[in-house]
């Protein structure tokens, strides 16, 4: 204990190391304190939806008339609640939108409506406690360890300390164990106050800790493997600094641009157009052709499928239907070629310490691409639920009452989604 | 004597760095007390016989104890041992002369008082103003001073001294001899490794002038009249030179 408060005495009264800490600990406050923002922000427009919900709920039911305009008036909420951890890591939170009002129409050109953060603040990227730990934490370490040993060597101290009985153990691997600590305490500290503030599940919170530790520990082993070769400090903190470029931002970059060109994705804006103009199309084509093509996928409901000469619900939902059924393909290509590159992405992570522990954090902070998936997949089970609901009263020609809107199909976020997902 | 009331034995020591001998069949000893220089010329292999002592660097062949102990086997009771002074002393810029003194003491799990601390300085004759004042603003003389207190402190009976009057004004070396004696008289081996020729044949016990890796030649100081001839000193060593 006496070796470890020594080495802690020390580092307190080396200046540099110390604003370097310092610095890492504002930076990483700051990552916490913009993500727990985020997720308040989140939150706080998700309490405000669903309370704003019955006040409109109320309102469509004072003028409409039969199922079909509630089912094109009534928007319904679907969200993805931040998780515990999301604070930490904010993943892809902020550029996919994680709160929509859907309605019975077609869905695709839904999916991705919803309010946008400044498009260039959102070039900026993220600055949460994930970026901290992957590209500013390595910095602070390489800057702490790099000169260890070749820093006493070149102020001639290296000798009269190895010469002391139990350097090795009581000097160097203190010293190193105690530098490590104060880049995690930086780090670990704001990310325990900003876990408690979130209520983090404990099991959750040592988990990401742990990812923490772990980013820490592949960086403070390739530094120290570099420092021991006895190279100069200047050429050990600038192989590092190479290293770390090559690691977190080379690397990285080519191994994106690599899946991108092997993993190809439809455009997603050729896929909203292509469903648009077929919705559009539909007022232009036959009904007939429009409602044999729906109730080849809805033969229950050929009982009530006859048209009156005008406008009918019946005929614009169909096709609103048939709208999304026509990019079907295109859209399950899109979802798979979205997944297939993240798993790319993981398997490169394996290779990539760095990007494989920020796929990590991600993933246990529920924010990552598949968690993106996985909450698209419950807005489509939900929104197949929803439609086959009004569907229920538009081919049944039931006389319209409130309470047809009053009983709608929720969603629920804890849904898995796999049922009547299309 | 026997072997084991030496503080220091070597014997027939050989050291290879790589595919070059540097010490190649060097023997000496010290007994309690006993200060001995070592004098040669650059390479000769006197620094490299010190980290060989020290366990620094592994030796071929030959037998090598500190009170008893081979640094080999035994490198933490070695350094226990041992104090070791370089050729420049490099303290902690930042940290004061008490600071730097305290902060090696506990890495040698060593502690000592403050009074003892300041009895040490008062002893090497750094001066009071110095004992709170960053060592970045001593000069060599101050930070050998610091360094002596330091091996002072640790009651080591042996004591490596590599080059340690270089750089130094002759009052500060005159001082420095001074310090090595008192050393001495409390039963403090000292070997120092030096180039200073006229410094050695004031303080050493014994002479002995290294050249391929070996003990050459060796001198002892004489009881009355002039410690060592100089003449005969500076024959030898400017033949190995």
């Amino acid at each position: 204990m006496n070796n470890v408060i020594r080495e802690m005495w020390m580092l307190g009264r080396n200046r540099a190391s110390l604003a370097a800490l310092v610095l890492l600990a504002v930076f990483a406050a700051a990552g916490v304190a913009i993500g727990l923002a985020n997720v308040a922000r989140d939150s706080a427009m998700i309490e405000r939806m669903l309370a704003g919900q019955p006040a409109e709920e109320q309102a469509v039911a004072g003028f409409v008339e039969d199922a079909g305009y509630g089912a094109y008036y009534g928007f319904q909420p679907v969200w993805d609640p931040p998780s515990d951890l999301a604070f930490a890591a904010l993943g892809n939170r902020d550029i996919a939108p994680a709160i929509l009002r859907v309605r019975s129409l077609s869905l695709e050109a839904q999916l991705y409506e919803n309010e946008s953060a400044n498009p260039e603040l959102s070039l900026a990227g993220r600055f949460d406690l994930v970026f901290i730990t992957i590209y500013i934490a390595p910095l602070v370490l390489i800057a702490l360890l790099h000169d260890v040993w070749s820093g006493e060597r070149e102020a001639g101290r290296l000798f009269m300390l190895s010469s002391l009985p139990g350097a090795r153990r009581r000097l160097w691997a203190v010293r190193i164990a105690v530098r490590i600590a104060g880049v995690l305490a930086a780090l670990l500290i704001p990310f325990a106050v900003g876990a408690i503030l979130a209520g983090t599940a404990l099991p959750r919170m040592l988990a990401f800790g742990g990812l923490i530790m772990l980013a820490c520990l592949f960086w403070s082993v390739v530094i120290l493997l570099v420092a021991r070769r006895g190279a100069s400090s200047v050429v050990n903190a600038a192989t590092l600094a190479s290293i770390w470029f090559a690691l977190t931002l080379v690397v990285p970059a080519a191994a994106n641009l690599a899946i991108n060109a092997s993993v190809p994705v439809p455009d997603g804006a050729e896929l909203a157009r292509e469903n648009r103009e077929f919705v559009h199309g539909a007022w232009d084509r036959p009904r007939e052709q429009t409602m044999d093509a729906f109730l080849a996928l809805y033969p229950q409901h050929a009982a009530g499928s006859a048209l009156p000469p005008t406008f009918h619900y019946k005929w614009y939902f169909a096709f609103q239907h048939l709208g999304d059924l026509h990019v079907a393909e295109q859209s399950q290509a899109y979802r798979d070629g979205i997944a297939g590159r993240a798993a790319y992405a993981r398997a490169a992570g394996w290779l990539l310490p760095p990007a494989g522990i920020a796929q990590a954090m991600t993933a246990l902070a529920g924010t990552d691409v598949t968690a993106q998936l996985e909450f698209q997949q419950r807005i489509r089970a939900y929104h197949t639920r929803l439609r086959e609901y009004y569907y229920d009263y538009l081919f049944s020609e039931r006389p319209f009452d409130v309470s047809i809107l009053a009983n709608v199909p929720r969603f629920d976020p804890a849904d898995d989604g796999d049922a009547g997902a299309d | 004597m026997q072997v084991t009331d030496f503080t220091l034995a070597v014997e027939n020591l050989v050291v290879d760095r790589g595919n070059r001998r540097i010490v190649d069949g060097l023997s000496l000893s010290l007994a309690p007390g006993e200060i001995y220089a070592l004098l040669g010329g650059n390479g000769a292999g006197k620094s490299t016989t010190l980290f060989a002592i020290l366990g620094f660097l592994p030796f071929s062949s030959g037998t090598l104890t500190v009170c008893g102990h081979d640094p080999r086997t035994k490198p933490d009771a070695v350094r226990a041992s041992v104090a070791y002074l370089p050729e420049n002393v490099a303290l902690y810029d930042h940290l004061t002369a008490r600071e730097n003194v305290e902060y090696f003491l506990k890495v040698a799990d060593c502690p000592r008082s403050r009074a003892d601390i300041e009895q040490a300085f008062e002893s090497v004759s750094l001066a009071a103003t110095a004992w709170d004042q960053r060592a970045g603003r001593f000069s060599k003389g101050m930070r050998q001073k610091t360094a002596i207190a330091l091996a002072l402190l640790r009651q080591t009976p042996l004591l490596l001294l590599d080059e340690p009057t270089s750089g130094l004004d002759p009052a500060a070396s005159a001082d420095f001899h001074g310090l090595l004696e008192a050393l001495s008289a409390r039963g403090v081996s000292i070997l120092m490794v030096t180039h200073d020729l006229l410094g050695a044949a004031d303080t050493a016990d014994r002479i002995g002038l290294i050249a391929g890796g070996r003990i050459a030649d060796e001198w002892r100081a004489q009881e009355s009249g002039p410690r060592f001839d100089l003449n005969i000193l500076h024959d030898g060593f400017a033949g190995v030179k």
